[in-house]
């Protein structure tokens, strides 16, 4: 017999579906949630340990393909120079991001408009900015108000911000002496204890999980809440496939659970909170009759304009020891000098640059991004001279929505459910190479000013597709965007989708700051239109 | 019943790890003040590196086999055609290196350290003035109406600015919106 529906069926519980399961369990909604990983216990995260360095590069891989864990999905990479990144339990890739928190910019929403490319948002900044607060407050962002290269705030960051550590100060010196914008990064990542949660002790293990819970992952920020007013997680749950009724509405959800038994979820509203791999995975793999191409696909564009940030590493290197293996793995300080177009580069629209920890000495000693690799009598030095002695400028560059880059699904491979796996086609475009060969060539001169003697390059690095974006985009027309500006499928009045899929372009900032109040604002609508809201007989 | 935990380098014998000594020393040798990398990696170390990675023995196995020679130098130029099985070498031989408490200690190196916060003492970079420089440069952001850089009337100009702004806002007396 079938399950009473949900009001809400979220499929998903990482930062976007915790924040729409709380924010709509908090409001009264049957909220339930179907969620392919499971619960972790932090005790368990390997930062704290001896084979941390061991552990990171397998069983904390920030690749599904390279984990291989059962409650991974495989993803075919080999028409991408770019891996997609993220993680599957109950608190999704939160548990493993590193917890910079910038905003998109305000010239973000409107490149058409400004720069002549992409498209225009169909909302912008400053509507954005209540939600801002509000995720802000919910997540615990620890930052120095008053960044220049944003509109003046309203409300500060709840905590104050975390050091800078050695490395970030010498390069706010030289970027002082350079007359460059520099500021103390933004991060999700307690300075202080807050909402019950304690303060971070500058491990730098946050790609690994936080052990402290200093961090913000929604298994702590978010489910225990939206769990105490009544919101139902199902974890080891495979969605396989959305399924409508003969009026177009969706109905709820197939499942998988571990031992591979089907399940249906019944809804009045679905809501996909599955990352931009694997929320078109989901939308094609719902095609039927009455959705040939996939569910919420009329207008063609389920799956493409995937945008992931190419990503450059410019590692300065100095002679005095930084002890620079600790430091939160969110960022240090951040750069935006080079943050807007200017077209005599010859490329439009820019990157953010995010100063970070250099890791502990088994990445030292190993062949480095760049290729170098010393061993022989010289290997001694090379470490002493290495380890905690690095600056390294993390640039991430906005990439334009292009139809080419697009998931598929793959027609020989599975995952272990036999549910077929996303296939990525992705192109880095010449306006990024140019951007991201501009931006490498002043990142150079930052840390050469700053004092390094030495820099290394990592021009594009394979696994750095942290950020998954553009593949269910938002806008007014309905024949050129899958969601309305409410999150809400044109062909599909009852399903909304609110991770990073929505997003129209891509800025050049980390997007989960602005992928979760997008969520909130949704769920925010959700609430507001409940009596509007059609649904399923 | 007594359990018996499988020993995770049962599976390289005392040959292989002879060859894994060997290759050890050539990469990570006895230098400037350190202990050679074919000294450290015992089979503690060893079985610590594969109890923590179980994965990494088959590629160690088929990097340690015998039909590679006894010569360590063309070992490792034959696994430049294996990445995946001469990655697996040197990080088993690295990751058991540096993460013995000598080797530590000789490189100055404590581990990942749990270090306190302190963030209710003031940054230096506010005490060296650079927030001020920063500030001093005026709003940057591009204003998307005019695609211009935006203007900002009284945008503070300095942090002693910015923190009053807070203690304002804090005590309710900040009034509307700031933009032009």
């Amino acid at each position: 017999m079938p399950n009473e529906p949900a009001d809400v069926l979220i499929i998903g519980a990482g930062p976007s579906g915790a924040v729409v399961a709380k924010r709509l369990a908090e409001a009264g909604f049957k909220v339930v949630c179907l969620e392919q990983g499971g619960w972790l216990d932090r005790a368990d995260y390997p930062g704290n340990k001896l084979d941390w360095e061991l552990q990171a590069r397998r069983q904390w891989a920030t690749s599904p393909n390279i984990r291989g864990l059962a409650v991974d999905y495989p993803i075919v990479e080999d028409d991408t120079p770019v891996s997609p990144l993220m993680y599957n339990a109950v608190g999704g890739s939160s548990i493993i991001f590193a917890g910079a928190w910038p905003r998109a910019l305000p010239s973000d929403f409107r490149v058409r408009s400004i720069d002549g490319v992409a498209d225009d948002w169909p909302i912008d900044y400053f509507e954005l900015l209540p939600y801002f607060y509000r995720t802000d407050r919910d997540f615990g962002i620890s930052g120095l108000p008053g960044d220049p290269a944003y509109p003046p705030d309203d409300e500060d960051a709840p905590m104050p911000p975390l050091p800078i550590g050695s490395a970030g100060m010498k390069v706010a010196r030289a970027h002082t002496k350079l007359g460059w914008h520099w500021w103390p990064e933004f991060n999700s990542i307690n300075s202080t204890s807050y909402d019950g949660r304690r303060p971070c002790v500058q491990r730098s293990t946050c790609q690994s999980g936080c052990n402290e819970g200093a961090k913000a992952s929604t298994d702590l920020t978010h489910w225990p809440k939206a769990i105490a007013r009544g919101a139902t997680l199902i974890t080891d749950a495979r969605v396989r496939r959305i399924e409508t009724n003969p009026k177009g509405l969706a109905t709820g959800a197939t499942w998988l659970d571990a031992d591979g038994k089907e399940h249906f979820e019944p809804a009045k509203v679905v809501v996909l909170a599955a990352n931009a791999i694997g929320t078109p995975r989901l939308l094609l793999l719902s095609a039927s009759p009455a959705h040939p191409d996939g569910l919420g696909n009329s207008s063609g564009l389920v799956g493409k304009r995937l945008m992931m940030h190419p990503f450059a590493n410019v590692a300065g290197l100095f002679e005095e020891p930084l002890m620079s293996w600790q430091g939160q793995f969110g960022d240090l300080i951040e750069s935006l000098e080079f943050y807007e177009t200017d077209e005599k580069r010859g490329f439009v629209r820019g990157a953010r640059w995010g100063l970070a920890p250099t890791g502990g000495p088994v990445n030292t000693a190993l062949p480095s991004r760049a290729g170098e690799q010393i061993w022989g009598p010289e290997h001694h030095l090379h470490v002493r001279s290495h380890l905690g002695h690095g600056a390294n400028w993390g640039l991430f560059a906005e990439d334009l929505p292009d139809e080419a880059n697009r998931v598929t699904l793959s027609s020989t491979v599975a995952d272990s459910s036999g549910v077929p796996a996303p296939e990525v086609h992705y192109t880095m475009a010449d306006n990024a190479r140019r951007m991201l060969d501009f931006h490498i060539e002043r990142a150079t001169e930052s840390l050469v000013e700053a004092g390094a003697f030495k820099i290394d390059v990592d021009r594009l690095m394979r696994y750095s597709g942290w950020h998954l974006l553009g593949t269910a985009r938002m806008g007014d027309d309905s024949a050129a965007s899958v969601l309305d500006r409410w999150n809400r499928a044109h062909d599909v009045p009852n399903l909304y989708v609110v991770d990073g899929s929505c997003f129209v372009t891509s800025s050049g900032v980390n997007p989960t700051s602005t992928i979760v109040a997008i969520a909130l604002r949704a769920a925010d609508h959700m609430v507001e239109s409940r009596f509007e809201q059609q649904v399923p007989a | 019943m007594k359990t018996t935990e499988v020993d995770p380098i049962a599976g390289l014998d005392a040959a292989a790890r002879e060859r894994f000594t060997r290759v050890a020393d050539l990469l990570i040798p006895a230098a400037h003040g350190m202990p050679s990398a074919g000294e450290i990696v015992n089979e503690d170390r060893l079985q610590f590196v594969l109890r923590s990675r179980p994965d990494l023995l088959v590629p160690l196995q088929a990097a340690l086999r015998p039909e590679l020679g006894a010569d360590v130098e063309s070992r490792l130029a034959a696994l430049a055609t294996e990445p995946a099985n001469l990655s697996a070498l040197q990080l088993a031989i690295v990751a058991g290196y540096y993460t013995d408490r000598r080797v530590r200690e000789l490189i100055g190196y404590p581990g990942q350290m749990a270090i306190e916060v302190k963030s209710w003492l003031v940054p230096p970079y506010l005490d060296e003035g650079l927030i001020d420089a920063v500030l001093a440069r005026g709003p940057m952001w591009r204003d998307p109406a005019t695609g211009r850089r935006a203007i900002v009337r009284d945008a503070p100009r300095t942090y002693a600015e910015r923190f009053l702004e807070t203690k304002q806002k804090t005590e309710g007396g900040r009034d509307g919106d700031a933009r032009a």
